[in-house]
């Protein structure tokens, strides 16, 4: 149990400071989650691939990485953590959100968060690039995927080529 | 308007089951605005925005809030509960599955997870390039940016510094801007 609380409240302090997009926190999540030794730098890039193949919102990759910590509790416990203080705002902004849209602090503070998550992204592709580019063709395989997706590919289609790709590349040098 | 609890769960449940690879915004506007016509474009566009500013993925708060909006408190978890019931449990079986049978270093499946992690971050990369053109329009806004950058991607400061840093600094930088139009 008090492992559990311990992954919650780990993703609660992640989850309350993710502004600029749900995946601004990902650099300081994979700091903390990898310091914590709840996953290898391995796992924390696998769990994000896998990631990308489910629907619904980003970041659902926290179930992988609350199951790595604390088995299903921790990954329950790491989901209500990630999404319980954007959606507790959420419900509460349906008073006054009238006001709120024409606030002037409030539009400011919108024209901010545009560069600042543009900041957040960088670090975000940076980090990704240090845990995730573990082989010699994967530059290859991630301009290609930027490129399609880019020109307005299937996002899903791009995914899957990826790994087949990979796993041909494995199978015939392995 | 009120919408009745099990029709908004099953509405939601539908965008939680195609919302591939992130968009989830265009899907909630497809299925609110278009769809059921249950919102004018303008207030989606202006609750969009407002959901940008609170903490986590923007589609699970809008969800949350959209629902809130329809159905009460109440409404908002059901919601929030259908747009992630479908993605969390098949990463709950992905998970599993990589926990149990492992992706040995050197094996098969490392080498297709390799290749998909790379695509992933292609799909990052594009994302960025794209928002880049909208978002990089003036020198204040490429400067806040590279401070971002700089301090939380490099120099590896706490994400609660850089934003107590760089957030009210743009909040001034834009307030001129802002001013009620």
């Amino acid at each position: 149990m008090s492992e559990g609380l311990e992954v919650f409240l780990t993703f609660l302090r992640l989850g309350l400071i993710s502004f600029g997009g749900g995946m601004a926190n990902l650099p300081e999540m994979a700091r903390t989650l990898i310091a914590q030794g709840w996953v290898t730098p391995q796992q924390f890039a696998d769990g994000f691939a896998l990631g990308q193949f489910v629907p619904g919102p980003n970041m659902l990759a926290v179930v992988f990485y609350g199951l790595s910590a604390a088995g299903p509790l921790g990954a329950l416990a790491a989901l209500l953590g990630m999404f319980l203080p954007g959606a507790a705002g959420a419900v509460v902004l349906v008073h006054g959100w009238r006001w709120m849209a024409r606030a002037r602090w409030s539009r400011a503070l919108r024209k901010a968060l545009v560069p600042v998550s543009m900041g957040l992204s960088l670090s975000m592709l940076l980090v990704l690039i240090e845990l995730g580019m573990d082989k010699p063709w994967s530059f290859a395989v991630m301009a290609l995927a930027t490129l399609l997706i880019y020109r307005g590919a299937n996002i899903l289609a791009v995914m899957l080529g990826g790994g087949v790709l990979g796993l041909s590349v494995s199978l015939l040098w392995g | 308007m009120r919408v009745p609890l099990p029709q908004l769960f099953t509405a939601f449940l539908y965008v939680g089951l195609t919302a591939f690879g992130g968009g989830g915004t265009a899907h909630i506007y497809e299925l609110m605005v278009v769809r059921r016509g249950w919102l004018s474009e303008r207030e989606f566009l202006e609750t969009t925005a407002l959901c940008r500013v609170l903490p986590g993925p923007v589609f699970a708060n809008l969800a949350a809030h959209l629902g809130a909006r329809l159905g009460g408190a109440l409404g908002g978890v059901a919601a929030l509960a259908g747009v992630l019931l479908p993605g969390v449990s098949l990463m709950l079986l992905l998970s599993l599955a990589y926990f149990r049978f492992g992706a040995l270093p050197g094996s098969s499946v490392e080498g297709a997870l390799s290749g998909v992690a790379a695509a992933a971050i292609g799909l990052i990369l594009a994302t960025v390039l794209r928002q880049a053109r909208i978002g990089l329009d003036s020198l204040k806004a490429v400067l806040l940016a590279l401070v971002v950058f700089v301090t939380y991607g490099l120099l590896h400061w706490s994400l609660l510094l850089v934003l107590l840093l760089t957030v009210p600094v743009g909040v001034a930088l834009y307030w001129r801007e802002a001013e009620a139009g």
